[in-house]
């Protein structure tokens, strides 16, 4: 994504001149040939075609087509990979369904957790990994599993398959406002106290992490060169880092798998050296804890569209976020607005967002924009940093392959909050060992 | 699904009206209705009320189905499936496998009825039930089981048993 992009409210109008002009250009097509059910209707008034076939969904699942695409997904996510691929045999909806690559993805993490080598989808990581051993596997593998469809549809419309598709290929830029998070430079520990710290408000600060040495010397293939045979978290499952870099260079996962590992400094010699804890985050009441403290630093890698739904902070703590290569997009919402789209029980103690971070800015971004109070957006490029306030909401995009590095903290304009927290919800308090 | 011990207590046993699509009234005690999710909010919403709260998607026979296995797990403590528990189809008991020997028509109008109603237990087990059908199954027998037609073109059909075939356990 090229930094030129343009930024500002003022430029918005020629912004969405070229944009319209853009989406008549771009017709988004499905390896399957699926469509949104949008086309349905159509496909059937456009008088011109006169190829129309007729809706192959009711045929294709016989008694089955009662049931929705949802509940179709419920039943085969219960089946093995056998059957999924019987079942892509038996009729060209049904073909369409035992593709639907999050099937895929369960049973590699069911079967082989974080041991597979990436094969451009799930499916093809399943297959390649279930059938390694067999002897025809090098010359086999490669040329029956063609990563492009031998079925083609063109009368079968499906939201619910279409939909990760519909992600994946949205570009994010389709979704960048105006930034109205505050950026600074040459910021003086009394001015980030007196209009961030104590305001308890954000604030991306320009000028701290091009300084670090990891600014000059990281990139994927820096780590993966230094580290690839380390274990890292991502989500459930461990994986070794070079394993992950081939992933996230080439997936089309609606939300693909982040890296998200809160042992990095102790897995990889040397890494603390790379980067310091800026002036401005110092203060770190949770240190008298040593090493009794809550989970507090992570080492964040993942691909475009990686991020996290909205969310607060654990143990009401506030943080920074350092972006190190790539770009993340931030949305950010004060303690007490909850943001569209996102349900909490009364003590805030669960938070739902039901829908991916991509389904969340198709559905809700627009209305968000509209809506009162507007909530605080702003992109943290490579070399900046972002102060978290506790409480505060706040949902996070890769815009770019992204390498950051975020950690959590207690400041003195935090301290009084933190420890109500722990005091009043014990319940809710997290990253601790007696709670692993 | 664990089992829990204590059902009767004064407020459960409290009376709820339903009507099923065609109009047929049912009263069922309060704890078996709010097996439902769904009804469990409604009355939350509208509190103390004498109404009967109308289900124009689920037909009496299909409503008494689920009244039927509502009442029967009534004192079960319903967990959530928790998502890293590795999901089975073969963990079905006695009763809930009987329970599901009914005619294609029903079992899928069930999984209807059971997704409208927020009644998650019965969402997994008629799931589980139409999972069985499949499983094992040929792609000629599966077609069979639920009347699928063939319509890929005998090119397309060479190719998708090309892999299938490749994937056969030797």
């Amino acid at each position: 994504m090229s930094n030129s992009r343009k930024r500002f409210a003022s430029d918005c109008s020629d912004l969405c001149n070229s944009r319209e002009q853009k989406r008549l250009h771009l017709i988004r097509s499905h390896p399957l040939g699926i469509k949104p059910w949008g086309n349905y209707y159509f496909d059937y008034t456009n008088s011109s075609n006169n190829n129309i076939k007729g809706d192959c969904r009711s045929p294709g699942l016989g008694k089955l087509a009662v049931l929705t695409d949802e509940l179709l997904l419920e039943i085969f996510g219960l089946l093995s990979h056998r059957d999924l691929l019987n079942l892509q045999v038996t009729s060209r909806v049904l073909y369409c369904f035992a593709f639907f690559d999050d099937l895929w993805k369960t049973l590699v993490f069911e079967r082989f957790k974080g041991n597979w080598q990436w094969r451009g989808n799930w499916r093809q990581t399943f297959l390649g990994k279930y059938y390694y051993h067999r002897d025809a596997y090098l010359s086999g593998i490669n040329s029956v599993f063609s990563t492009i469809s031998v079925v083609r549809l063109d009368n079968f419309y499906s939201d619910v398959l279409f939909q990760p598709f519909l992600c994946a290929t949205t570009p994010m830029d389709e979704f960048i406002g105006k930034e109205s998070i505050d950026r600074r430079a040459n910021l003086s520990m009394d001015t980030f106290i007196t209009e961030y710290a104590k305001p308890n408000k954000p604030v991306i600060i320009t000028d701290v992490v091009t300084k670090w040495p990891a600014y000059k010397k990281w990139s994927m293939d820096y780590l993966v060169e230094k580290w690839g045979d380390v274990m890292f978290r991502a989500e459930a499952v461990d994986i070794k880092l070079r394993e992950y870099a081939r992933y996230a260079a080439n997936n089309m996962d609606e939300s693909p798998l982040y890296l998200f590992d809160k042992n990095f400094a102790k897995k990889c010699y040397g890494i603390e050296n790379d980067y310091s804890v800026p002036e401005y985050f110092a203060e770190d009441f949770f240190k008298v804890l040593d090493e009794n403290r809550p989970d507090y630093r992570w080492l964040i890698i993942g691909p475009s569209r990686a991020g996290s739904t909205f969310h607060k902070d654990p143990n009401l703590t506030s943080a920074w976020n350092a972006v190190i290569t790539g770009s993340k997009k931030w949305i950010m919402y004060p303690p007490n607005i909850l943001p569209p789209g996102v349900f909490t029980s009364d003590d805030e103690a669960e938070v739902t967002s039901p829908v991916s971070l991509m389904e969340w800015h198709l559905n809700f971004y627009k209305e968000a924009q509209k809506s009162q109070p507007r909530p605080l957006e702003g992109v943290c490029r490579s070399g900046e940093i972002i102060f978290v306030p506790n409480g505060w909401w706040h949902m996070v995009v890769n815009l770019e392959d992204s390498i950051a590095i975020t950690q959590n903290f207690v400041g003195t304009h935090n301290l009084l909050n933190v420890l109500c927290f722990l005091r009043d919800k014990p319940d809710q308090i997290s990253g601790v060992f007696w709670k692993k | 699904m664990a089992t829990g011990s204590t059902s009767t207590n004064i407020s459960e046993l409290k009376k709820i009206k339903l009507t099923s699509s065609e109009g047929t009234e049912f009263v069922v005690d309060k704890d078996v209705g709010e097996k439902s999710i769904l009804l469990k909010n409604m009355l939350e919403d509208v509190g103390e009320n004498d109404m009967a709260i109308p289900l124009p998607n689920v037909t009496g026979p299909i409503l008494t189905k689920v009244i039927e296995y509502c009442t029967h797990h009534r004192d079960d403590f319903f967990i959530s499936q928790d998502d890293d528990n590795k999901k089975t189809s073969d963990d079905i008991d006695e009763w809930d496998s009987e329970f599901c020997k009914v005619d294609q028509g029903t079992l899928f109008e069930l999984i209807l009825a059971a997704n409208y109603l927020d009644i998650k237990p019965l969402l997994d087990l008629t799931c589980k039930t139409v999972a069985n059908m499949i499983k094992g199954k040929s792609p000629e027998e599966i077609r069979k089981t639920f009347n699928i037609a063939n319509d890929f073109t005998p090119e397309e059909e060479i190719q998708v048993k090309r892999e299938n075939e490749w994937c056969e356990e030797r």
